[in-house]
Protein backbone atom coordinates (compact mmCIF):
# COMPACT_ATOMS: atom_id res chain seq x y z
CA UNK A 1 0.00 0.00 0.00
CA UNK A 2 1.30 3.48 -0.89
CA UNK A 3 0.20 7.02 -0.08
CA UNK A 4 0.88 8.88 -3.34
CA UNK A 5 3.48 11.23 -1.84
CA UNK A 6 6.01 12.45 -4.39
CA UNK A 7 9.35 10.70 -3.89
CA UNK A 8 11.49 13.23 -5.74
CA UNK A 9 11.02 16.14 -3.33
CA UNK A 10 12.75 16.88 -0.04
CA UNK A 11 10.90 16.81 3.25
CA UNK A 12 9.80 20.28 4.28
CA UNK A 13 10.47 20.50 8.00
CA UNK A 14 10.34 23.73 10.01
CA UNK A 15 13.01 24.60 12.56
CA UNK A 16 10.82 23.36 15.40
CA UNK A 17 10.22 19.99 13.77
CA UNK A 18 6.84 20.32 12.04
CA UNK A 19 6.81 18.46 8.75
CA UNK A 20 4.47 19.58 5.99
CA UNK A 21 2.13 16.90 4.71
CA UNK A 22 3.37 15.99 1.23
CA UNK A 23 1.36 17.92 -1.35
CA UNK A 24 -0.08 15.25 -3.65
CA UNK A 25 0.42 15.99 -7.32
CA UNK A 26 -2.63 16.44 -9.46
CA UNK A 27 -3.81 13.06 -10.86
CA UNK A 28 -1.59 11.06 -8.50
CA UNK A 29 -2.76 7.46 -8.39
CA UNK A 30 -2.01 4.84 -5.73
CA UNK A 31 -3.29 1.43 -4.74
CA UNK A 32 -4.89 -0.01 -1.64
CA UNK A 33 -6.04 -3.60 -1.36
CA UNK A 34 -7.23 -4.44 -4.90
CA UNK A 35 -8.55 -0.89 -5.55
CA UNK A 36 -7.01 2.39 -6.65
CA UNK A 37 -7.35 6.00 -5.55
CA UNK A 38 -6.64 8.99 -7.76
CA UNK A 39 -6.32 12.50 -6.34
CA UNK A 40 -7.58 15.28 -8.62
CA UNK A 41 -7.19 19.00 -8.14
CA UNK A 42 -5.04 20.94 -5.73
CA UNK A 43 -7.16 23.72 -4.21
CA UNK A 44 -10.08 21.56 -3.01
CA UNK A 45 -8.83 18.09 -3.97
CA UNK A 46 -11.10 15.21 -4.94
CA UNK A 47 -10.36 11.57 -4.05
CA UNK A 48 -11.67 9.31 -6.81
CA UNK A 49 -11.81 5.65 -5.82
CA UNK A 50 -12.01 2.78 -8.25
CA UNK A 51 -13.35 -0.04 -6.09
CA UNK A 52 -12.69 -3.68 -6.89
CA UNK A 53 -15.57 -6.13 -6.22
CA UNK A 54 -14.23 -7.25 -2.83
CA UNK A 55 -13.50 -3.77 -1.47
CA UNK A 56 -15.57 -1.03 0.15
CA UNK A 57 -15.08 2.39 1.74
CA UNK A 58 -17.11 4.28 4.34
CA UNK A 59 -17.60 8.04 4.75
CA UNK A 60 -19.93 10.79 5.98
CA UNK A 61 -22.69 10.99 3.39
CA UNK A 62 -22.27 14.70 2.58
CA UNK A 63 -18.72 14.28 1.27
CA UNK A 64 -19.86 12.11 -1.64
CA UNK A 65 -19.24 14.10 -4.84
CA UNK A 66 -20.35 11.60 -7.49
CA UNK A 67 -20.57 7.85 -8.07
CA UNK A 68 -21.31 5.29 -10.74
CA UNK A 69 -24.99 4.35 -10.73
CA UNK A 70 -24.09 0.71 -10.13
CA UNK A 71 -22.22 1.31 -6.86
CA UNK A 72 -24.46 0.18 -3.97
CA UNK A 73 -24.71 2.31 -0.82
CA UNK A 74 -25.50 1.04 2.65
CA UNK A 75 -25.04 2.30 6.18
CA UNK A 76 -22.38 1.30 8.69
CA UNK A 77 -23.56 0.15 12.07
CA UNK A 78 -22.15 2.56 14.64
CA UNK A 79 -22.42 2.33 18.39
CA UNK A 80 -23.69 5.12 20.61
CA UNK A 81 -26.08 6.69 18.12
CA UNK A 82 -27.72 9.17 20.50
CA UNK A 83 -24.41 10.23 22.00
CA UNK A 84 -23.02 10.73 18.51
CA UNK A 85 -25.96 12.87 17.47
CA UNK A 86 -25.78 14.99 20.62
CA UNK A 87 -22.06 15.39 20.09
CA UNK A 88 -22.62 16.76 16.58
CA UNK A 89 -21.10 13.71 14.90
CA UNK A 90 -22.71 12.01 11.91
CA UNK A 91 -25.44 9.63 13.06
CA UNK A 92 -25.15 7.54 9.94
CA UNK A 93 -21.91 6.59 8.25
CA UNK A 94 -22.39 5.46 4.66
CA UNK A 95 -20.64 2.55 2.92
CA UNK A 96 -19.96 2.17 -0.80
CA UNK A 97 -19.01 -1.25 -2.14
CA UNK A 98 -17.34 -2.19 -5.39
CA UNK A 99 -17.15 -2.70 -8.22
CA UNK A 100 -17.36 0.83 -9.53
CA UNK A 101 -16.15 4.39 -9.12
CA UNK A 102 -17.01 6.83 -6.40
CA UNK A 103 -15.50 10.29 -5.62
CA UNK A 104 -15.28 12.41 -2.48
CA UNK A 105 -14.40 15.97 -1.52
CA UNK A 106 -15.00 18.42 1.31
CA UNK A 107 -15.93 22.00 0.67
CA UNK A 108 -12.97 24.13 1.71
CA UNK A 109 -9.48 24.87 0.41
CA UNK A 110 -7.01 22.42 1.86
CA UNK A 111 -5.23 19.19 1.26
CA UNK A 112 -5.82 15.48 1.47
CA UNK A 113 -3.83 13.57 4.06
CA UNK A 114 -3.37 9.97 3.01
CA UNK A 115 -2.66 7.72 5.99
CA UNK A 116 -2.03 4.05 5.23
CA UNK A 117 -2.62 2.17 8.49
CA UNK A 118 -0.67 -0.97 9.24
CA UNK A 119 -2.19 -3.75 11.38
CA UNK A 120 -2.39 -2.84 15.07
CA UNK A 121 -2.57 0.97 14.69
CA UNK A 122 -4.95 3.38 16.43
CA UNK A 123 -5.49 6.90 15.20
CA UNK A 124 -7.76 9.64 16.62
CA UNK A 125 -9.15 12.22 14.19
CA UNK A 126 -11.09 15.41 14.93
CA UNK A 127 -14.77 15.11 14.11
CA UNK A 128 -15.83 15.87 10.51
CA UNK A 129 -12.25 15.72 9.22
CA UNK A 130 -12.17 12.21 7.79
CA UNK A 131 -13.01 11.86 4.13
CA UNK A 132 -13.09 8.10 3.76
CA UNK A 133 -11.69 4.90 5.21
CA UNK A 134 -11.36 1.44 3.69
CA UNK A 135 -13.69 -1.22 5.08
CA UNK A 136 -10.87 -3.14 6.80
CA UNK A 137 -10.51 -0.30 9.34
CA UNK A 138 -12.67 -0.43 12.48
CA UNK A 139 -14.49 2.77 13.30
CA UNK A 140 -15.50 4.10 16.72
CA UNK A 141 -15.38 7.34 18.60
CA UNK A 142 -13.91 8.63 21.85
CA UNK A 143 -14.90 11.50 24.07
CA UNK A 144 -12.27 13.92 25.27
CA UNK A 145 -13.47 14.60 28.78
CA UNK A 146 -10.99 17.34 29.63
CA UNK A 147 -12.14 19.56 26.79
CA UNK A 148 -15.85 19.02 27.32
CA UNK A 149 -16.88 22.22 29.04
CA UNK A 150 -14.28 24.30 27.28
CA UNK A 151 -15.30 23.63 23.74
CA UNK A 152 -18.89 22.53 23.58
CA UNK A 153 -20.66 23.86 26.63
CA UNK A 154 -20.56 20.54 28.45
CA UNK A 155 -21.62 18.12 25.74
CA UNK A 156 -18.03 17.05 25.21
CA UNK A 157 -15.73 16.88 22.27
CA UNK A 158 -15.69 13.68 20.29
CA UNK A 159 -13.05 12.27 18.04
CA UNK A 160 -13.27 9.54 15.46
CA UNK A 161 -11.06 6.58 16.32
CA UNK A 162 -9.75 4.32 13.56
CA UNK A 163 -8.25 0.95 14.45
CA UNK A 164 -6.67 -1.71 12.29
CA UNK A 165 -6.69 -5.28 13.60
CA UNK A 166 -4.97 -7.92 11.47
CA UNK A 167 -5.40 -6.20 8.07
CA UNK A 168 -3.94 -2.92 6.82
CA UNK A 169 -6.25 -0.14 5.64
CA UNK A 170 -6.36 3.27 4.01
CA UNK A 171 -7.58 6.41 5.76
CA UNK A 172 -7.90 9.75 3.95
CA UNK A 173 -8.49 13.01 5.82
CA UNK A 174 -9.21 16.50 4.57
CA UNK A 175 -7.22 19.20 6.34
CA UNK A 176 -8.27 22.84 5.99
CA UNK A 177 -5.45 25.03 4.74
CA UNK A 178 -2.06 23.39 5.18
CA UNK A 179 -1.41 20.29 7.24
CA UNK A 180 1.68 19.87 9.43
CA UNK A 181 2.78 16.84 11.44
CA UNK A 182 5.16 16.46 14.33
CA UNK A 183 6.30 13.39 16.23
CA UNK A 184 6.48 13.93 19.98
CA UNK A 185 8.98 12.05 22.08
CA UNK A 186 7.76 10.33 25.29
CA UNK A 187 6.74 13.06 27.73
CA UNK A 188 7.30 15.88 25.21
CA UNK A 189 4.50 18.47 25.31
CA UNK A 190 3.07 20.95 22.83
CA UNK A 191 0.18 23.43 23.21
CA UNK A 192 -2.23 23.49 20.27
CA UNK A 193 -5.27 25.64 19.55
CA UNK A 194 -8.08 23.01 19.77
CA UNK A 195 -9.55 24.12 16.42
CA UNK A 196 -6.21 23.45 14.73
CA UNK A 197 -5.97 19.84 15.93
CA UNK A 198 -6.46 17.35 13.09
CA UNK A 199 -5.24 13.90 14.16
CA UNK A 200 -3.00 12.08 16.60
CA UNK A 201 -1.81 8.63 17.47
CA UNK A 202 -4.05 7.36 20.25
CA UNK A 203 -0.94 7.10 22.50
CA UNK A 204 -0.73 10.90 22.52
CA UNK A 205 -2.53 12.32 25.57
CA UNK A 206 -4.72 15.39 25.05
CA UNK A 207 -5.78 17.69 27.91
CA UNK A 208 -7.17 21.18 28.20
CA UNK A 209 -4.93 23.71 29.95
CA UNK A 210 -5.94 27.22 30.89
CA UNK A 211 -3.67 30.02 29.70
CA UNK A 212 -2.79 32.89 32.05
CA UNK A 213 -4.73 35.40 29.99
CA UNK A 214 -8.29 36.50 29.37
CA UNK A 215 -10.11 37.63 26.26
CA UNK A 216 -13.37 39.36 25.35
CA UNK A 217 -15.04 42.44 26.80
CA UNK A 218 -13.97 43.00 30.41
CA UNK A 219 -11.78 39.92 30.10
CA UNK A 220 -14.60 37.53 31.00
CA UNK A 221 -13.40 34.75 28.68
CA UNK A 222 -10.73 32.30 29.68
CA UNK A 223 -8.41 30.93 27.06
CA UNK A 224 -7.68 27.23 26.84
CA UNK A 225 -5.30 25.29 24.67
CA UNK A 226 -4.99 21.56 24.10
CA UNK A 227 -1.86 20.16 25.69
CA UNK A 228 -0.59 17.18 23.72
CA UNK A 229 1.86 14.85 25.41
CA UNK A 230 3.93 12.28 23.51
CA UNK A 231 4.85 9.72 22.42
CA UNK A 232 3.32 9.76 18.96
CA UNK A 233 2.33 11.79 15.95
CA UNK A 234 0.25 14.97 16.06
CA UNK A 235 -1.26 16.55 12.92
CA UNK A 236 -2.58 20.11 12.76
CA UNK A 237 -4.34 22.21 10.12
CA UNK A 238 -3.56 25.88 9.57
CA UNK A 239 -7.13 26.99 8.82
CA UNK A 240 -9.59 26.29 11.58
CA UNK A 241 -12.62 27.38 13.51
CA UNK A 242 -11.39 29.16 16.59
CA UNK A 243 -12.82 27.71 19.79
CA UNK A 244 -12.74 31.05 21.53
CA UNK A 245 -13.00 30.28 25.20
CA UNK A 246 -15.42 29.77 27.99
CA UNK A 247 -17.15 32.37 30.12
CA UNK B 1 28.77 48.63 0.47
CA UNK B 2 25.47 46.88 -0.14
CA UNK B 3 23.06 49.08 -2.08
CA UNK B 4 20.50 46.39 -2.95
CA UNK B 5 16.96 47.36 -1.97
CA UNK B 6 14.19 44.73 -2.05
CA UNK B 7 11.61 45.53 -4.72
CA UNK B 8 8.74 44.55 -2.49
CA UNK B 9 9.50 45.72 1.06
CA UNK B 10 11.74 48.66 -0.03
CA UNK B 11 14.30 47.91 2.67
CA UNK B 12 18.08 47.45 2.24
CA UNK B 13 18.46 43.73 1.71
CA UNK B 14 20.89 40.95 0.76
CA UNK B 15 20.81 39.90 -2.92
CA UNK B 16 22.98 36.84 -2.23
CA UNK B 17 20.15 35.13 -0.33
CA UNK B 18 17.42 33.17 -2.17
CA UNK B 19 14.77 35.20 -0.33
CA UNK B 20 14.81 38.68 1.18
CA UNK B 21 15.69 38.23 4.89
CA UNK B 22 13.46 41.21 5.73
CA UNK B 23 10.21 40.27 3.97
CA UNK B 24 10.73 36.77 2.53
CA UNK B 25 10.14 37.77 -1.10
CA UNK B 26 12.14 35.66 -3.58
CA UNK B 27 15.22 37.51 -4.84
CA UNK B 28 15.82 35.41 -7.95
CA UNK B 29 12.59 35.99 -9.87
CA UNK B 30 11.55 38.63 -12.39
CA UNK B 31 8.90 41.17 -11.51
CA UNK B 32 5.39 40.20 -12.59
CA UNK B 33 3.95 43.58 -13.56
CA UNK B 34 0.59 44.11 -15.23
CA UNK B 35 0.26 46.53 -18.13
CA UNK B 36 -1.31 49.08 -15.82
CA UNK B 37 1.58 48.94 -13.36
CA UNK B 38 0.41 46.62 -10.58
CA UNK B 39 3.26 44.50 -9.24
CA UNK B 40 2.23 41.05 -8.08
CA UNK B 41 3.61 40.42 -4.60
CA UNK B 42 5.28 37.00 -4.87
CA UNK B 43 4.22 34.64 -2.08
CA UNK B 44 6.83 34.01 0.59
CA UNK B 45 8.52 30.72 -0.27
CA UNK B 46 7.66 27.71 1.82
CA UNK B 47 10.04 27.49 4.83
CA UNK B 48 11.61 30.92 4.14
CA UNK B 49 13.03 32.66 7.25
CA UNK B 50 12.73 36.34 8.18
CA UNK B 51 15.14 37.79 10.69
CA UNK B 52 14.30 40.37 13.37
CA UNK B 53 16.28 41.20 16.50
CA UNK B 54 17.81 37.97 17.76
CA UNK B 55 14.78 35.99 16.60
CA UNK B 56 13.35 34.81 13.33
CA UNK B 57 10.05 33.73 11.84
CA UNK B 58 9.66 30.87 9.38
CA UNK B 59 6.72 30.72 6.97
CA UNK B 60 5.36 27.18 6.48
CA UNK B 61 2.69 26.24 3.95
CA UNK B 62 1.26 27.94 0.90
CA UNK B 63 -2.54 27.66 1.07
CA UNK B 64 -3.04 29.10 4.56
CA UNK B 65 0.55 29.80 5.61
CA UNK B 66 1.70 29.46 9.21
CA UNK B 67 4.13 32.00 10.72
CA UNK B 68 6.32 30.07 13.14
CA UNK B 69 8.33 32.32 15.48
CA UNK B 70 11.54 31.24 17.21
CA UNK B 71 11.77 33.92 19.89
CA UNK B 72 14.97 34.79 21.72
CA UNK B 73 14.64 35.60 25.45
CA UNK B 74 14.72 39.39 24.92
CA UNK B 75 12.21 39.51 22.04
CA UNK B 76 8.44 39.50 22.04
CA UNK B 77 5.55 39.72 19.60
CA UNK B 78 1.87 40.61 19.98
CA UNK B 79 -1.17 39.29 18.17
CA UNK B 80 -4.91 38.75 18.47
CA UNK B 81 -5.64 35.56 20.44
CA UNK B 82 -7.70 33.94 17.66
CA UNK B 83 -4.67 33.54 15.33
CA UNK B 84 -2.67 31.42 17.77
CA UNK B 85 -2.15 27.92 16.30
CA UNK B 86 0.32 26.33 18.71
CA UNK B 87 3.01 27.26 21.23
CA UNK B 88 5.84 25.67 23.18
CA UNK B 89 4.85 25.26 26.84
CA UNK B 90 7.87 27.39 27.84
CA UNK B 91 6.86 30.39 25.69
CA UNK B 92 5.21 33.03 27.88
CA UNK B 93 1.73 34.18 26.85
CA UNK B 94 0.06 37.14 28.56
CA UNK B 95 -2.37 39.96 28.03
CA UNK B 96 -1.46 43.28 26.43
CA UNK B 97 -4.23 45.75 27.19
CA UNK B 98 -5.34 48.27 24.61
CA UNK B 99 -6.63 51.81 24.93
CA UNK B 100 -10.12 52.73 23.68
CA UNK B 101 -11.70 49.43 24.65
CA UNK B 102 -15.32 50.51 24.23
CA UNK B 103 -14.81 52.00 20.76
CA UNK B 104 -12.77 48.98 19.72
CA UNK B 105 -15.51 46.63 20.85
CA UNK B 106 -18.20 48.65 19.05
CA UNK B 107 -16.11 48.53 15.86
CA UNK B 108 -15.62 44.74 16.12
CA UNK B 109 -11.86 45.09 16.64
CA UNK B 110 -9.89 42.86 19.02
CA UNK B 111 -10.10 44.22 22.55
CA UNK B 112 -7.11 42.49 24.00
CA UNK B 113 -3.87 41.56 22.33
CA UNK B 114 -1.81 38.61 23.45
CA UNK B 115 1.86 39.15 24.11
CA UNK B 116 4.16 36.20 23.37
CA UNK B 117 7.63 36.29 24.88
CA UNK B 118 10.69 34.16 24.28
CA UNK B 119 12.47 31.92 24.65
CA UNK B 120 10.35 29.47 22.73
CA UNK B 121 8.31 28.87 19.61
CA UNK B 122 4.89 30.39 18.84
CA UNK B 123 2.99 29.74 15.59
CA UNK B 124 0.19 31.88 14.14
CA UNK B 125 -2.16 31.50 11.18
CA UNK B 126 -5.28 33.19 9.88
CA UNK B 127 -8.46 31.55 8.69
CA UNK B 128 -8.53 32.31 4.95
CA UNK B 129 -6.73 30.96 1.91
CA UNK B 130 -4.20 33.63 1.02
CA UNK B 131 -0.72 34.91 1.73
CA UNK B 132 1.32 36.14 4.66
CA UNK B 133 2.66 39.61 3.85
CA UNK B 134 5.71 40.89 5.73
CA UNK B 135 6.06 44.64 6.22
CA UNK B 136 9.47 45.47 7.67
CA UNK B 137 9.46 49.05 9.02
CA UNK B 138 12.47 51.32 9.38
CA UNK B 139 12.82 53.20 12.66
CA UNK B 140 10.13 55.87 12.68
CA UNK B 141 8.31 54.51 9.61
CA UNK B 142 4.53 54.36 9.86
CA UNK B 143 2.07 52.29 7.81
CA UNK B 144 -1.73 52.19 7.56
CA UNK B 145 -3.34 48.72 7.42
CA UNK B 146 -6.96 47.78 6.87
CA UNK B 147 -8.63 46.41 10.00
CA UNK B 148 -8.66 42.62 10.57
CA UNK B 149 -5.67 42.06 8.27
CA UNK B 150 -3.12 42.25 11.07
CA UNK B 151 -1.50 38.94 12.03
CA UNK B 152 1.23 40.07 14.46
CA UNK B 153 3.98 42.61 15.08
CA UNK B 154 7.28 42.67 16.90
CA UNK B 155 7.29 44.26 20.36
CA UNK B 156 8.96 47.49 19.31
CA UNK B 157 6.20 48.38 16.83
CA UNK B 158 3.58 50.74 18.24
CA UNK B 159 -0.01 49.86 17.42
CA UNK B 160 -2.58 52.65 17.03
CA UNK B 161 -5.87 52.87 15.30
CA UNK B 162 -7.80 55.72 13.72
CA UNK B 163 -11.17 56.35 12.12
CA UNK B 164 -11.12 55.83 8.35
CA UNK B 165 -13.51 58.80 7.91
CA UNK B 166 -15.02 57.00 4.93
CA UNK B 167 -18.71 56.41 5.43
CA UNK B 168 -22.18 57.00 4.01
CA UNK B 169 -25.66 56.58 5.36
CA UNK B 170 -28.83 55.24 3.81
CA UNK B 171 -32.39 54.93 5.04
CA UNK B 172 -35.75 56.55 4.61
CA UNK B 173 -35.22 59.31 7.15
CA UNK B 174 -33.07 60.28 10.10
CA UNK B 175 -35.02 57.85 12.32
CA UNK B 176 -34.09 54.84 10.17
CA UNK B 177 -30.64 55.59 8.96
CA UNK B 178 -27.95 52.95 8.40
CA UNK B 179 -24.35 54.06 8.51
CA UNK B 180 -22.02 52.09 6.24
CA UNK B 181 -18.22 51.92 6.47
CA UNK B 182 -17.14 50.31 3.19
CA UNK B 183 -13.46 50.33 4.16
CA UNK B 184 -14.12 49.56 7.84
CA UNK B 185 -14.85 52.03 10.60
CA UNK B 186 -11.26 52.08 11.81
CA UNK B 187 -7.86 51.39 10.31
CA UNK B 188 -4.73 50.16 12.10
CA UNK B 189 -1.49 52.13 12.04
CA UNK B 190 1.90 50.66 12.92
CA UNK B 191 5.01 52.67 13.76
CA UNK B 192 8.50 51.27 14.36
CA UNK B 193 9.82 53.04 17.44
CA UNK B 194 13.44 52.70 18.60
CA UNK B 195 14.69 50.38 15.83
CA UNK B 196 13.38 48.59 12.79
CA UNK B 197 10.36 46.36 13.35
CA UNK B 198 8.30 43.78 11.55
CA UNK B 199 4.55 43.59 10.93
CA UNK B 200 2.94 40.47 9.44
CA UNK B 201 -0.40 40.69 7.67
CA UNK B 202 -2.66 38.00 6.27
CA UNK B 203 -4.00 38.83 2.81
CA UNK B 204 -6.87 36.71 1.48
CA UNK B 205 -6.27 35.80 -2.17
CA UNK B 206 -3.38 37.39 -4.05
CA UNK B 207 -1.69 40.70 -3.31
CA UNK B 208 -0.69 43.47 -5.69
CA UNK B 209 1.26 46.65 -4.96
CA UNK B 210 1.63 49.91 -6.84
CA UNK B 211 3.48 53.20 -6.37
CA UNK B 212 1.42 56.31 -6.91
CA UNK B 213 3.20 59.47 -7.99
CA UNK B 214 2.44 62.85 -6.42
CA UNK B 215 -1.19 63.66 -7.31
CA UNK B 216 -1.75 60.36 -9.17
CA UNK B 217 -5.01 58.71 -8.20
CA UNK B 218 -6.92 55.50 -8.80
CA UNK B 219 -10.27 54.02 -7.81
CA UNK B 220 -10.46 50.71 -5.95
CA UNK B 221 -13.03 48.52 -4.25
CA UNK B 222 -13.03 49.87 -0.67
CA UNK B 223 -12.62 46.48 1.02
CA UNK B 224 -9.77 45.46 -1.32
CA UNK B 225 -7.30 47.93 0.19
CA UNK B 226 -4.73 46.01 2.24
CA UNK B 227 -2.21 48.66 3.30
CA UNK B 228 -0.95 52.07 2.21
CA UNK B 229 1.75 54.55 3.08
CA UNK B 230 0.29 57.16 5.41
CA UNK B 231 1.14 59.78 2.74
CA UNK B 232 -1.56 58.29 0.47
CA UNK B 233 -4.92 60.02 0.94
CA UNK B 234 -8.28 58.22 0.62
CA UNK B 235 -11.85 59.43 0.15
CA UNK B 236 -15.19 58.16 -1.08
CA UNK B 237 -16.09 58.41 -4.77
CA UNK B 238 -19.50 57.68 -6.31
CA UNK B 239 -20.18 56.91 -9.94
CA UNK B 240 -23.67 57.04 -11.42
CA UNK B 241 -23.96 55.09 -14.67
CA UNK B 242 -26.00 56.68 -17.45
CA UNK B 243 -28.65 53.98 -17.48
CA UNK B 244 -30.46 54.04 -14.13
CA UNK B 245 -32.33 50.79 -14.73
CA UNK B 246 -35.24 50.41 -12.32
CA UNK B 247 -33.69 52.78 -9.79
CA UNK B 248 -35.99 55.64 -10.90
CA UNK B 249 -38.96 53.64 -9.60
CA UNK B 250 -38.46 54.43 -5.94
CA UNK B 251 -36.79 57.30 -4.11
CA UNK B 252 -34.95 54.83 -1.82
CA UNK B 253 -33.19 53.14 -4.71
CA UNK B 254 -30.14 54.39 -6.46
CA UNK B 255 -27.98 52.93 -9.19
CA UNK B 256 -24.43 53.79 -8.33
CA UNK B 257 -20.98 52.36 -7.82
CA UNK B 258 -19.05 52.96 -4.61
CA UNK B 259 -15.30 53.45 -4.83
CA UNK B 260 -12.46 54.71 -2.71
CA UNK B 261 -10.15 57.15 -4.48
CA UNK B 262 -6.50 56.84 -3.44
CA UNK B 263 -4.23 59.79 -4.20
CA UNK B 264 -0.41 59.63 -4.13
CA UNK B 265 2.35 59.92 -3.36
CA UNK B 266 3.05 56.54 -1.83
CA UNK B 267 2.70 52.80 -2.01
CA UNK B 268 -0.64 51.02 -1.94
CA UNK B 269 -1.44 47.29 -1.80
CA UNK B 270 -4.68 45.51 -2.67
CA UNK B 271 -5.90 41.96 -2.05
CA UNK B 272 -7.85 40.06 -4.71
CA UNK B 273 -10.54 38.84 -2.29
CA UNK B 274 -13.01 41.52 -1.19
CA UNK B 275 -16.66 42.15 -0.38
CA UNK B 276 -18.40 44.67 -2.63
CA UNK B 277 -20.42 47.24 -0.67
CA UNK B 278 -24.22 47.36 -0.85
CA UNK B 279 -25.01 49.83 -3.59
CA UNK B 280 -28.74 49.70 -4.22
CA UNK B 281 -30.04 52.19 -1.68
CA UNK B 282 -29.96 55.95 -2.12
CA UNK B 283 -27.21 57.67 -0.13
CA UNK B 284 -28.51 60.41 2.13
CA UNK B 285 -25.30 61.69 3.63
CA UNK B 286 -21.61 60.80 3.49
CA UNK B 287 -18.05 61.73 4.37
CA UNK B 288 -16.19 63.88 1.84
CA UNK B 289 -17.20 62.41 -1.53
CA UNK B 290 -16.49 63.14 -5.16
CA UNK B 291 -19.22 62.26 -7.66
CA UNK B 292 -19.22 61.46 -11.35
CA UNK B 293 -22.40 61.08 -13.40
CA UNK B 294 -22.06 59.38 -16.76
Amino acid sequence: MTCGAPLDVRDKVSDSGWREAPRLRDMTEFRFSASTCQVEGELVPVAEISLSPQDGVYFEHHVLLWKDESVPLSSLKTAGGMKRTLGGMPHIVTVANGPGRVAFSRDSPGELVVLPLHPGMELDVREHAFLLASHSIQYSFVRIKGLANVLHGGSGMFMDRFITAQYPGLLILHGNGNVLERTLKPGEKILVEPGGFLYKDSAVQMNAVQMPLRTGMLGQHRMFLAEMTGPGRVGIQSMYVHHAASE
Amino acid sequence: MNTYVCRYCRQPSDPSQPTCPMCGAPVDIRDAVSDSGWIEQPPIRDMARLQFGQSHVQIAGTTVPVAEFALAPQDFIYFSHHVLLWADPQAQLGNMSMRGGWKRMMAGMPLIMVEGRGPGHIALSDNHAGEVIALPLQQGQRMWVREHRFLCATGNVRYDWEATNIWYDTGEDSQHQDIHYPMGQYGDTFTAQDRHGLVLLHSPGNTFIRDLRQGESLLIQPSALLYRDVSVRAHLHLEFPRNMGFAFWHARWSYHKIWVRLTGPGRVAVQSVYQPPEDSEAIRNSSYTTVYRW
